[in-house]
């Protein structure tokens, strides 16, 4: 299961080398901005600049769209909704039910914004390490708690995936197999058996971490540098996400 | 159970976000009000990350099969470090495999960790009036795992069929949120079973899990 969010982020490209602070701030500003766009009119602008954007970090199409699978079905089901239990003026009827006009634009915004979106998700976490958007959040301003939980949950969710996997494999080997509700016994003892690992693995981790002096006031290095053409480029982005929001309100 | 990116109007976001950043503020405050705060993060990370994965575990349902929430558990082990946690495994959801979204996150906290705090209480309630009994423990681990999701469920709904779209046909919302709830009552059940178990194995195996003394200890 490829599951680490920044698998590309060795590249060398314009949005690679962006520096992540400005990076971050541009690229969510411009996801909020996308997420307020309620105009039909504006889908064009939303578009385009997903699509320079993501062109611009040359990740490859196909690393996009497996992104936009998982969600795809969640998103399918509730445009049906929108289609057929919205009020307005009906369009064309398919049995007994009507699709109609308000409907069906709704569904065709929720569906272009919910793909722009994803798309600057995948830009801004594809194109930087992962280590360096936490320091990013915080020195914008993320609890030192929460920060600090975060490295740590994001450091064992590959491991204790990994004794998952393993564990079920063991339990193939053995000859089980998840067949009916039966088995939920079974399965509970796993991921009880999961917990217990974890937690006994957090013992040791707190020890060996308290050895190398952890428990002193936290500090986070901030080694961020932006220059002039990482400004330019926030600019850039900000008016965008500027711009969208402005015609949202005038429009 | 997570709303994605795109779907919820801006104004709706930013409620869920002042919501999610009053709670985390809150549990931090509860949080640091202990001797060493920072003692406990290793072990509500690594608990953090094992909920991240049992949500791997799909539980089947001939034809089909399903994966658990387990609200009322994150309620019970994590404590005030349920609200955090629960944002902390939105993010890498949102970011990971895109459940849910980044501008949804304050939402889908206030859906996940309203009733894991929730069940926090009834768990620390609960486990004061019963005994060792298995019985006892398994019916309170049924209660927090059916309250967890049912709740859960129940804001999940609210939310998406109030806030999607005014333009929806009132009595067909009305429908809907009916027939979703009542579409996850089987799901609640699983839940609510799932979670006693778990809940018995813990007491049994590791009692510390649960904030309790070790059988070994209390033996000696």
């Amino acid at each position: 299961m490829k599951i680490a969010l920044d698998s590309y982020h060795g590249m060398n490209t314009i949005i690679h080398r962006w520096e992540p602070r400005t990076k971050f701030i541009a690229l969510m500003l411009l996801i909020f901005a996308f997420s307020f766009v309620k105009n039909i009119e504006l889908i064009p602008v939303m578009i385009i600049s997903s699509f320079i954007l993501y062109t611009l970090s040359r990740l490859p199409f196909s690393f996009l769209l497996s992104r936009l699978c998982l969600p795809g079905f969640f998103i399918f089901i509730m445009l049906v909704l929108l289609l057929f239990l919205s009020q307005g003026t009906v369009l064309f009827k398919i049995g007994p039910l009507a699709v109609k006009k308000e409907g069906l634009s709704l569904a065709f915004l929720i569906a272009v914004r919910f793909i722009c979106i994803i798309t600057i998700v995948t830009i801004l976490f594809a194109t930087s390490s992962f280590v360096k958007i936490i320091k990013v959040m915080r020195s914008l301003g993320l609890p030192p708690l929460l920060a600090e939980m975060m490295t740590f949950t994001y450091r064992y969710i590959f491991e204790i995936g990994k004794d998952l996997m393993t564990m079920l494999d063991a339990m193939k080997i053995r000859g089980f197999k998840a067949r009916s509700l039966k088995d939920v016994s079974t399965l509970s003892s796993l991921a009880g058996t999961i917990f217990v690992r974890s937690y006994d693995q957090s013992d040791r981790v707190y020890s060996a971490m308290v050895l190398r002096g952890y428990g002193q006031p936290a500090s986070f290095e901030e080694d961020f540098q932006a220059k002039k053409s990482d400004i330019a480029l926030m600019i850039i982005v900000i008016l965008t996400a500027c711009t969208l929001t402005l015609a949202q309100i005038f429009l | 159970m997570h709303i994605p990116d795109g779907v919820l109007p801006t104004s709706v976001c930013a409620a869920g976000y002042a919501v999610t950043g009053i709670a985390v503020w809150y549990s931090l405050r509860k949080l640091n009000k202990q001797e060493d705060p920072r003692k406990d993060i290793p072990k509500a990370s690594l608990v953090t990350a094992a909920f991240f994965v049992t949500s791997w575990i799909h539980i089947p349902i001939p034809p089909t099969s399903v994966h658990l929430m387990l609200t009322g558990l994150l309620g019970a082990l994590l404590g005030y470090y349920a609200y955090p946690a629960a944002v902390i495994a939105l993010f890498f959801q949102a970011v990971m495999f895109q459940h849910g979204g980044l501008t949804t996150i304050g939402v889908n906290a206030v859906i996940l960790g309203i009733p894991a705090m929730l069940c926090h209480y009834i768990y620390s309630y609960g486990k004061g009036i019963i005994n060792d009994s298995k019985v006892k423990n398994s019916i309170l681990g049924l209660i927090i795992g059916v309250t967890g999701t049912g709740l859960s469920v129940f804001i999940w709904f609210l939310i998406l069929i109030n806030f999607i779209s005014a333009n929806l046909n009132a009595s067909a919302e009305r429908a809907a949120i009916i027939t979703g709830t009542l579409a996850h009552v089987p799901l609640m059940a699983l839940e609510g079973v799932f979670t006693a178990f778990i809940l018995v194995y813990l007491k049994r195996v590791k009692p510390e899990l649960l904030g309790e003394q070790s059988n070994e200890n209390s033996a000696g």
